[in-house]
């Protein structure tokens, strides 16, 4: 390597940036060549005091409840007007809610028959999502249990092997169905083992991964197929919970770390199963 | 609402168990939306407030300015709230630093559109800039108020790589994904700013003398 060549790689090498091979090449040329040595003295020195010295610049405690506060205006005008989150717009609407005047008329008895319908037509389609989200909350009650009593009692798995050949065989003669297993001790969430559980009105397959010194449950059952195939999250009591859903199952994620290793673990999972 | 439940007090069914199912949903479906929000806005602030100083920064270094910087973080929260759901992947301040950086330029744009090319003044500053050694640059390294006007007077481009590399702390990659441009850009971008502010560091120096 030339002088030119490490002037270029310098500010790679200086952040750690670069590969080991290449790293080791300008450690070389630096120990022989004190021009670039001493150019690199600076470069470092200059990193350093920008480092130490630019002034960082926190956000204050009014900024913060600013934030907070304008966040919660955001969420309060939308619970009002249905979701439509137009309400932060500074200029209000010029013209009067038109919907208003309805009451203010003496009834008719076609505006009345044409409410009813209305009404009925309303009603029928908010049923089934309010039924869809109230057996939401129960069943992420129900996963919270479980994950919660799995850790209680010694019952954790009732197959404990960190080998994806021995989990997925055993479950599989447990259930009514093949729930995808696979080891994910290379990304940091090795596999413990597998266990029966019953969510849902139903049994499934619950297989638990750890995470440093935490244990995370992933309980999988066949998706139905009408099922929002949307993933989400919920916090509740300190615990995280994901789902997603493919084609084939549905997926719940609990546990006590953040969403961050949870997001990832999810990530990972995928990638791992899609190559299966 | 409002509407349907009007008109369902108005109707007489002869079921009294039907007539209550349906006020009672009429009810819950006014509630309904509001917890799914607040449990929605719980999970989001649990990810993203820690981030705050970080996204303050960033906006303070853009915008050079505390009210533009404070107006920033709040618009910028505003916006990633609306794309939490969207939201993927697992490095939330490289996202949030991602929408904070969007939000500083759009209001750069709008109100000194100049501050997007440099406004630095070649002619003062590159006077006796021969004259000054790395080694008087290194003695004045500890002045605080030296490196932040000089920082504070580099372009854009630079204040905002400079600062995510070296108070943030992140890899090429993670600037690479919030500036949109590939890794080995991210480098010569850096060596860049960073030869740039030696330079306008010796100007200031040889001013003082």
């Amino acid at each position: 390597m030339n002088c030119q060549e490490i002037t270029d790689l310098m500010d790679g090498y200086l952040d750690g940036e670069l590969d080991a091979l290449t790293s080791q090449k300008i450690e070389q040329h630096l120990r022989d060549c004190c021009t670039c040595e001493e150019a690199f003295e600076g470069h470092t020195a200059l990193a350093h005091a920008i480092t130490q010295r630019a002034p960082y610049y926190k956000a204050t405690s009014e900024l913060r409840q600013r934030v907070r506060s304008s966040l919660r205006e955001a969420t309060g005008a939308n619970a009002v007007d249905g979701g439509a989150r137009a309400s932060r717009a500074p200029i209000s609407r010029p013209t009067a809610e038109p919907r208003w005047v309805v009451f203010e008329r003496p009834w008719n008895w076609l505006a009345l028959a044409a409410a009813i319908v209305l009404g009925a037509i309303i009603g029928a389609s908010f049923l089934p999502r309010l039924q869809q989200s109230g057996s939401g909350q129960f069943l992420a009650t129900q996963l919270i249990a479980s994950h919660v009593r799995s850790l209680m009692a010694t019952h954790l798995t009732d197959v404990a092997s960190s080998d994806q050949h021995t989990v997925k065989p055993w479950l599989d003669t447990k259930l009514d169905f093949a729930a995808p297993v696979v080891d994910l001790s290379s990304e940091g969430f090795p596999l413990i083992g597998g266990r029966l559980d019953y969510l849902d009105n139903r049994p499934v397959a619950a297989l638990v991964y750890g995470r440093r010194k935490h244990f995370i449950n992933l309980f999988v059952w066949p998706a139905a197929s009408d099922e929002a195939k949307v993933p989400k999250t919920i916090t509740r009591e300190g615990y995280q919970l994901l789902h997603w859903a493919d084609s084939d199952f549905n997926y719940w994620v609990v546990s006590d770390v953040n969403l961050n290793d949870l997001q990832l673990f999810k990530q990972q999972f995928e990638t791992r199963t899609a190559r299966h | 609402m409002a509407l349907a439940l009007q008109a369902q007090h108005t109707f007489e069914p002869e079921d009294f168990e039907l007539r209550r199912t349906i006020v009672k949903f009429a009810v819950l479906k006014k509630t309904e939306p509001a917890e799914a929000e607040t449990a929605e806005l719980a999970s989001f602030e649990e990810a993203m407030l820690p981030h705050l100083d970080a996204a303050h920064n960033l906006a303070r270094w853009l915008t050079r300015n505390e009210q533009d910087a404070q107006d920033v973080v709040q618009e910028a929260y505003l916006r990633a709230f609306r794309s939490f759901a969207g939201f993927r992947g697992s490095n939330g301040r490289a996202w949030l630093l991602t929408i904070v950086r969007n939000t500083s330029y759009t209001l750069l744009k709008k109100n000194r559109a100049v501050d997007l090319t440099t406004t630095f003044d070649e002619k003062i500053h590159t006077v006796g800039r021969e004259s000054v050694s790395p080694a008087t640059i290194l003695q004045h390294a500890e002045d605080t108020e030296l490196i932040r006007n000089a920082m504070e007077e580099l372009p854009a481009e630079f204040r905002e790589i400079l600062s995510l590399r070296h108070q943030e702390s992140l890899s090429y990659n993670e600037i690479g994904d919030i500036l949109k441009i590939p890794i080995g850009t991210v480098m010569s971008r850096l060596a860049r700013a960073r030869g740039k502010l030696k330079e306008y560091l010796a100007a200031r120096i040889s001013q003082e003398k």
